[in-house]
């Protein structure tokens, strides 16, 4: 196993009030006592304020605490630095640290490293196996909320009715001389629809629960010189929370990460858009289509005082015809007459083009109407973080979709009259795999909801 | 005492201690393998004897019942012999679940087993109470009687059921005894210990028989056998004397707000709640006290009334177990209707016993770290006479082939309910007597009773179990049903009008063009019975053979899902690990996966799954191990 120091920044990059510096191996304390000075000795399991020096430079004061191997999160000596939010110090701050001896830790290494050592508790343990295989510190990031309690609740919930039903079926077919009621197929068939019902909800929560954890990529397309630049600097400066991520952090290359109100907006070359600058032109209609089909959202951006053409209005209404995401907005709105912006705007009424929101970049004008009409579009305002479940990872959801595959099955068989315990052999698959995404085996749970439930026996 | 000369009475191959339902099979198997056996029992009037319920079967054991017999044993035949009363329980439900039971006559089942026995060759039966198993280094080499004989043999099979330490417990009096007033073998726990076998304590009960002749049968519902009667044994399906027996009724009756009340009254005298009993009790079998207070807002359970036999008046009253005082319990049963002037003949009771932890099994059923001794029926921790029977076989099995340096046979849990069992014993273990349910097995559509030939015969042909002549018999039972299935799936039903008016006769839509008559079979409404009008070119075939190839076809679609199951469940079967892993040096298991796999030392990384406290997370880490390994 490596035995490197690895560090990186703990806590998301975001203009939050402290940032972490994690860092990991046999030389964090080295590397620490290098760059920290404090009055207080550091001891293991203890907390201290100091000052972080960059060679004869204050860079910020901090607080340090030092976690001593073997009793550490991840097994190893441990140091973190609570430095002051703000992108900037902590960017710094970490590079001060990768300078004096570690090394920038891979996505998920920290947990790969508590697991190798023997440190996760179980229930994390699946997750972790995940985190392992993660390829992006975004996927890494998603794996390690993936055993959330809502979800294990809800879907224990979900779980529990489908064995109690089982459990019901079981007796019916166990203990036959028995006076217990035979299962009634309408229950079955209600029971069934509804639980069809739930999941798919759930299901449906899974690409909400991708933007909400990964934020919304986005694509600003436009002409050479419609504002796009300045569009992207006004939105980072909107909040004073521009991350330009440190260069291999991160796997896939968000090349901005801005934080409007609670939506983080990848505006990501990923789709390879931004560079294209005039992609219409450089690639053709389909092409491009395709291409913007990849990210959340497309903000088609065009300036006043250029002429819509063809292509625009083509690929505009594709995009609105294939129903992706799109805002239109129409900058240097200052620069032009009243009549020639009334044209502008009729224009892309006539195509059925919704979603157009004159700005001016320069001046700030309309950048809150953007970030309202983003923040609509993404449903957000009706999330409920705390209470609703949403789904993030991608093997719950083909769980969920297996399990309603099965149920729907179930159904099919018990409407074509066959007998309930051919029935129960798909309820029994669905709650198989409901018990995969919990951990849970399904017969040891049946075979006790049996004798909780219900009273037989000699 | 001190003058007793210990001496030798004769060297065996294989001996069995007890003549339960377990051991009968286990000192059958290894007579019949060639091996010279020795069977002890305690009092040879009660070998396979039956001191719960006078009958065999139900749902899932019923299936085990079959699969003894499609693997050569016993019990089937002796069923067959001496039943009373037949039963196919849950015909309306699927072919999965069909499950015979029959009434059996206590005595006569008694009788014809221990013909059977003495009439076996390389068997010899004897009274006496083993007292000590000897041992040399870790291996077995005999056992002493209480007398001071000494047997040799180079295995030993287990099969003591409820008579280690026995105590019988009624009402507030306890004392030493085994089932059916038998005496128990008080001294062969300390030598298990000795040896390094550890002990547990768990507990069953029975209810009170009562004479029939002081019932008022008219206030209860008759319960008549079976018209069609099926028999247990493959080898009796076309013994048309079997079918046509004369058959008695079993009686059903309820209990009531007044004995629940008796009951509730009484309870400060039950030595359950009173903290007399100490061992584990089955949930399944639950004292009618257990079922009142469990279960208080059911206002009546379910009695039924059962025949110990032709040539007795003694009736089981099932639903009814009990270790209330025996003055409580004339009362309670004095309360349900038909027996308000009954005479009990033999009061209810608790009883507890040593048995063993079956995790310290291997899936042969040989303990593990002593050579050469086997546990089967209810010392391993198992409850009922065909789960017992089904440990015996293999055990019986397992300790010939050890002599003869054969690796064990381990059936696995698709292909018979006796894998299930075992496997659930020996991997998952218990907390209380295990029970066999159908909803146990994960590929029960696969695990039919009707087809336990087909699955275990050529197995018991293998081991040398089956008869060539059964064997040949089998196949061509196989032959007509491959050739059964394969006409049905190639005849075409045209659709004339009298086809058409037929198939609407039976409330099943017409036909418009020409159909396979097996599409027709899959209609949940039609069957090879009510298709026979216009399936015109069938042949006269046996029962069984219908019965198989109707299954095969009926239930094709669900037969290949459980196919597909299967294939998966054996990806991770066919995953094995080695018994010299050290569990203990793989970070990232949790302790107590680590502590588990370490006892248990699993032989496949599905068995390692189903160990409780080894999570689908265990088993991740435990594959990423395997793989770094190149395993």
């Amino acid at each position: 196993m490596s035995t490197s120091t690895i560090a990186a920044i703990g806590t998301a990059l975001s203009n939050s009030g402290i940032s972490i510096i994690r860092i990991s191996g046999e030389d964090s304390l080295k590397i620490i006592n290098k760059i920290f000075k404090t009055k207080a000795t550091l001891s293991p399991n203890s907390i201290v304020f100091g000052k972080i020096y960059d060679k004869d430079k204050l860079l910020d004061t901090v607080l340090v605490s030092y976690f001593k191997a073997p009793r550490s999160y991840t097994g190893e000596d441990i140091c973190e630095i609570n430095c002051h939010g703000g992108t900037q110090i902590t960017k710094e701050t970490l590079e001060l640290v990768l300078e004096n001896g570690a090394v920038l830790a891979e996505p998920g290494e920290f947990s790969k490293r508590a697991f190798l050592n023997g440190k996760m508790d179980l229930s994390q343990a699946e997750a972790v196996i995940n985190l392992i295989n993660a390829k992006t510190k975004t996927e890494a990031r998603v794996f390690s909320n993936q055993l959330d309690g809502n979800i294990s609740k809800k879907i224990k919930k979900l779980r529990e009715d489908l064995i109690y039903l089982l459990a019901h079926i079981e007796v019916s077919v166990d203990y036959p001389e028995y006076d217990y009621e035979e299962v009634v197929p309408e229950h079955v068939i209600d029971l069934l629809n509804n639980k069809i019902d739930e999941i798919t909800n759930i299901i449906d929560t899974y690409e909400q629960g991708r933007i909400i954890q990964n934020g919304i990529n986005v694509a600003i397309v436009g002409k050479p010189n419609v504002g796009k630049s300045s569009l992207l600097n006004k939105l980072a400066n909107y909040e004073k929370a521009i991350v330009t991520d440190i260069p291999g952090t991160t796997r896939d290359i968000v090349e901005e990460r801005v934080n409007i109100g609670d939506v983080v907006l990848n505006i990501s070359d990923t789709a390879g858009i931004r560079d294209t600058e005039d992609i219409v032109e450089k690639i053709g209609v389909e092409k491009s289509l395709k291409k913007l089909e990849e990210v959340d959202l497309v903000i088609y951006m065009f300036s006043a005082l250029d002429e819509i053409d063809e292509k625009d209005l083509k690929l505009l209404s594709r995009i609105e015809n294939k129903g992706l995401k799109y805002i239109v907005l129409i900058n240097k709105m200052d620069k032009v007459e009243k009549s020639i912006f009334d044209t502008f705007m009729k224009q892309l009424e006539q195509n059925d083009i919704k979603n157009v929101i004159p700005v001016s970049v320069i001046n700030d004008e309309g950048i809150e109407k953007l970030k309202n009409k983003i923040q609509e579009i993404f449903n957000k305002n009706d999330l409920d973080y705390e209470h609703e479940l949403i789904v993030t990872n991608a093997r719950h959801k083909d769980l969920l979709k297996k399990s309603v595959e099965f149920l729907n099955q179930a159904l099919q068989e018990i409407k074509n009259n066959n007998p309930i315990d051919i029935v129960s052999i798909y309820i029994k698959d669905a709650s198989k795999y409901l018990g995969e995404i919990i951990g849970a085996d399904v017969s040891v749970d049946v075979v006790n909801k049996i004798f909780e439930k219900f009273c037989l026996g000699k | 005492m001190e003058d007793k000369k210990d001496y030798s009475l004769g060297n065996y191959d294989v001996i069995v201690i007890g003549a339960g339902h377990a051991g009968c099979e286990a000192a059958l198997a290894s007579a019949r393998l060639g091996k010279k056996t020795a069977c002890f029992v305690i009092n040879l009037d009660t070998l396979a004897n039956m001191p719960c319920n006078p009958s065999i079967g139900g749902t899932s054991k019923g299936h085990l019942v079959r699969e003894v017999d499609a693997l050569g044993g016993e019990i089937g035949k002796n069923a067959d012999k001496t039943f009373i009363q037949s039963k196919m329980l849950n015909k309306s439900k699927g072919p999965a679940v069909h499950s015979l039971r029959v009434q059996s006559d206590r005595r006569m089942y008694h009788i014809e087993m221990k013909n059977t026995m003495e009439n076996q060759e390389n068997l010899d039966v004897y009274q006496a109470e083993i007292v000590e198993i000897l041992k040399e280094g870790n291996k077995v080499i005999g056992v002493k009687t209480k007398i001071g004989a000494t047997f040799y043999s180079k295995a030993i099979v287990v099969a003591t059921g409820t008579y280690l330490k026995g105590k019988v417990i009624i009402g507030d009096v306890s004392y030493e005894s085994g089932p059916d007033g038998v005496f128990p073998a008080n001294d062969l726990s300390q030598s298990f210990l000795d040896i390094g076998v550890e002990l547990r304590r768990f507990k069953t009960g029975t209810p009170a028989r009562i004479n029939i002749n002081t019932m008022d049968l008219s206030k209860t519902e008759e319960q008549k056998g079976d018209e069609k009667i099926v028999p247990f044994s493959f080898e009796n399906e076309d013994n048309e004397e079997i079918k046509h027996k004369k058959q008695v009724s079993c009686y059903l009756t309820y209990t009531n707000e007044k004995t629940h009340k008796i009951i509730t009254d009484n309870l400060d005298k039950s030595p359950i709640y009173s903290g007399k009993i100490t061992g584990i009790g089955p949930r399944y079998c639950p004292s009618i006290e257990d079922k009142v207070v469990r279960f208080s807002d059911k206002p009546r359970h379910q009695i039924f009334i059962e025949p110990l036999g032709e040539k007795t008046s003694e009736m089981y009253i099932q639903g009814m177990s009990s270790s209330l005082p025996e003055e409580v319990q004339i009362q309670m049963y004095r309360s349900v209707p038909g027996l308000e002037n009954s005479k009990m003949m033999r009061p209810a009771y608790a009883i507890e016993y040593d048995c063993i932890d079956s995790t310290n099994l291997k899936l042969s059923l040989e303990y593990k770290g002593i050579d050469g001794l086997y546990f089967a029926g209810q010392v391993n921790g198992s409850s009922g006479y065909e789960e017992a029977a089904a440990q015996g076989i293999i055990a019986g099995i397992n300790a010939s082939r050890k002599i003869d340096n054969l690796p064990p046979i381990i059936l696995d849990r698709s292909q018979a309910y006796i894998g299930v069992l075992i496997d659930d014993l020996v991997t998952k273990g218990t907390n209380e007597p295990y029970r066999m349910m159908t909803s146990r097995a994960e590929y029960r559509l696969m695990l039919r009773q009707d087809n336990a030939d087909i699955r275990l015969t050529p197995i018991g042909h293998d081991i040398g179990l089956i008869s060539d002549e059964r064997y040949e018999k089998f196949l061509h039972k196989k032959q007509l049903i491959d050739d059964e299935v394969k006409r049905i799936k190639d005849t075409i039903i045209k659709p004339t009008d009298f086809v058409n008016e037929h198939l609407e006769s039976l409330g099943s839509s017409k036909i418009i063009s020409g159909v396979k008559l097996s599409d027709l079979l899959k209609r949940s409404e039609l069957n090879y019975e009510n298709l026979a009008k216009i399936d015109t070119n069938r042949k006269k075939l046996p029962d069984a053979v219908i019965e198989e190839a109707e299954i095969e076809i009926k239930y094709e679609g669900y037969i290949k899902l459980q196919l597909e199951q299967i294939e998966e469940f054996k990806k991770l079967e066919n995953k094995k690990l080695t018994t010299d892993i050290d569990y203990e040096q793989i970070k990232g298991l949790s302790l107590e996966a680590r502590q588990k796999l370490n006892k248990q030392k699993p032989l496949s990384v599905g068995q390692a799954s189903r160990i409780s406290g080894v999570s689908p997370a265990d088993i991740s880490v435990l594959m990423i191990f395997l793989n770094q390994r190149g395993m």
